[in-house]
């Protein structure tokens, strides 16, 4: 959930220039290349001190957590195993398919009920039921029909992958211009060639901010499904350390799951500024 | 409404079409018979992995797939809906299930305690510098078990009264084992039952052993067992008969030989090296004990967890 709510609050540019322009005596250290990244990289670094001299001085146990240091060392060693891999892959298959289809779903029955008002109506009441049931409420569920493989976790991840797409879709579809819709009539385009080129542009940045919102949260119950039904995967491998009490192995796998969770953001946010390459939010500041 | 009904109809087809295929129906293929064997990443299970790892399945026809589960849970409707050929579980689990009319048969022992009061692979533990010295003293304590209404909570239970206690006010916590040897070195609990390898690191954490639940419950009790349904029983028995031939040979030789069990746990578990030299072992006796398995009935009846006396004859497949 984390990723989630730290994508949502990104401070737009209008903030960053205000103060720009408000302390403009300060030195700005925005202005220098890459001295973002260099500041991210500082902020790694002193998480990791962190983590190193909390167990060091006895504030927790290092018995239930080990320092930094020993967490990366455990991290490395494992990065050598082949059974690391298979989980990795199998955790990435999960999350891929899971998404794929939650996403393939969303946008048929988003733009289906969006573009129809009274089956939008119709259906907002159990939408609005279903959609807050959490996922791993479903668990027993998934056990009963799919048993413990990867399609049980699959289950879960479509599920909640599912709602996070189809509502920002719902409201994308919603949400088009009655000026475009009224002069995309006026030159005389069907049903059609109005859905490819008005709604479908309109909701495209509702769609892909819905993608990233369910690749995260598909990631999270990919993990979820694996650590509690025991599917193949990290999941799996973490509930196996924790297991036999190898400490420095669960934390290292979940370093392993939180590296996972931000290559997967910044692709997503990759596609995003791809597909969405003509669109104000991408193209930034150049428009007035 | 009715479109995104039949479209979900559909979707859900596609889904369990697919894990039809995907099952894990048992088939044969190049001589050797492919089952699929539930199980947890946990010492008990070593003799199961020993018996791959040396042939014994093999030898029977058998191709064994071992799933790791997170516990019985999982395990029994897993079973049930033909996931899993076999399944390992503890006792009181297969008891409730047949309680439950999913008809359940134990078809080979799986892990028996030592027998030996203070040195088994469960016990009770308290923190260190407890009053509590004695089983009777634990009640109206706080006590950590890892599920409840199971053999954990029974078998200390019957420690307790035992000793000459009550056991009437004590208060069960659940917790997963990982978590116990923390819970008793922060005094978040009064007492854990907790098994290997974690009971040798509660010791080691300055823990004090109060009981061994096990040990008092029965001097040979068979904590847990192979088991199938009657089902697979019925139509395949061949297959149980070969599953069962393996698991006697696979009990026999890790019962004789710890230093491999101690050998097979570095390949299936994450164990540290150390750790798996220090704990303490269970038995691995080829044939469960049917005594045991009535002391456990008697236990859960007591304790009301079923509401009828448990038939144990019924609970064991006779071959």
């Amino acid at each position: 959930m984390n990723m989630m709510t730290a994508d949502s609050v990104r401070p737009a540019r209008t903030p960053t220039d205000q103060r720009r322009l408000a302390g403009a005596r300060r030195p700005v250290r925005a202005r220098v290349p890459g001295a973002g990244a260099l500041l991210g990289a500082g902020g790694a670094a002193a998480s990791l001190l962190i983590w190193e001299i909390v167990p060091r001085s006895g504030v927790v146990s290092p018995k239930y957590l080990p320092p930094a240091s020993e967490v990366l060392a455990a991290f490395v060693e494992r990065l050598a195993l082949q059974s690391f891999w298979t989980a990795v892959g199998d955790t990435l298959i999960t999350w891929a398919l899971g998404l794929a289809i939650a996403f393939a779903a969303a946008v048929v029955l988003g733009f289906l009920v969006g573009s129809v008002p009274l089956l939008r109506t119709f259906t907002s009441s159990t939408v609005e039921f279903l959609r807050p049931i959490p996922s791993v409420a479903l668990i027993p569920l998934a056990v009963l029909i799919y048993g413990t493989g990867m399609q049980a976790t699959l289950l879960l991840v479509v599920y909640a992958a599912f709602w996070q797409i189809y509502i920002q879709v719902l409201y994308g579809v919603v949400d088009v211009d009655p000026v475009a819709e009224q002069t995309a009539r006026s030159y005389g385009l069907g049903r059609w060639s109005r859905a490819r080129h008005v709604t479908w542009p309109s909701a495209l940045p509702y769609l892909i901010t819905g993608v990233r919102l369910g690749a995260a949260v598909a990631l999270i119950l990919t993990i979820t499904g694996q650590l509690t039904i025991g599917s193949p995967g990290l999941g799996q491998s973490i509930d196996v350390a924790r297991s036999s009490g190898a400490v420095a192995s669960v934390y290292a796998l979940i370093l392993a799951t939180g590296i996972l969770g931000v290559t997967v953001n910044v692709g997503v946010r990759a596609v995003e500024r791809r597909v969405l390459r003509w669109h104000t939010s991408v193209r930034g500041e150049n428009t007035a | 409404m009715r479109r995104r009904k039949i479209l979900a109809l559909a979707g859900a087809t596609l889904l369990i079409t697919a894990s039809a295929c995907g099952g894990g129906e048992s088939e044969k293929s190049g001589g050797l018979q492919k089952i699929t064997v539930s199980s947890m990443p946990i010492v008990d299970v070593a003799p199961l992995h020993l018996g791959v790892d040396q042939g014994y399945f093999e030898d029977h026809g058998l191709e064994v797939e071992i799933k790791n589960n997170t516990g019985g849970a999982q395990a029994i409707p897993g079973v049930v809906s033909g996931d899993y050929d076999f399944a390992f579980g503890n006792i009181t689990s297969v008891i409730v299930a047949r309680g439950e009319d999913l008809p359940m048969k134990v078809v080979s022992n799986g892990v028996t305690t030592t027998g030996e009061q203070g040195n088994d692979f469960g016990g009770v533990v308290v923190p260190e510098g407890s009053d509590i010295t004695e089983p009777a003293q634990l009640a109206g304590k706080k006590i950590a078990v890892n599920n409840l209404k199971n053999i954990g909570d029974t078998t200390v239970r019957n420690s307790v009264r035992k000793d000459g206690g009550d056991p009437k006010d004590i208060e069960f916590v659940e917790m997963p084992f990982p978590d116990m040897p923390a819970a008793v070195e922060n005094g978040e609990v009064d007492a854990a039952w907790v098994v290997e390898p974690f009971l040798t690191t509660a010791l080691s954490n300055g823990a004090t052993e109060v009981a061994s639940n096990f040990v008092d419950a029965h001097p040979s009790l068979s904590i847990a067992s192979y088991f199938t349904t009657e089902k697979v029983i019925a139509e395949d028995p061949e297959l149980v008969e070969a599953f069962t031939a393996a698991m006697h040979e696979s009990l026999t030789y890790a019962d004789a030989n710890p230093e491999e069990v101690r050998r097979i746990l570095t390949t299936y578990t994450e164990m540290d090296e150390e750790l798996i030299e220090e704990i303490r072992l269970p038995a691995f006796p080829p044939e469960a004990d049917p005594e045991s398995a009535q002391a456990i009935a008697d236990l859960m009846v007591e304790d009301g967890l079923v509401d009828s006396e448990p038939d144990i004859d019924a609970l064991f497949h006779q071959k």
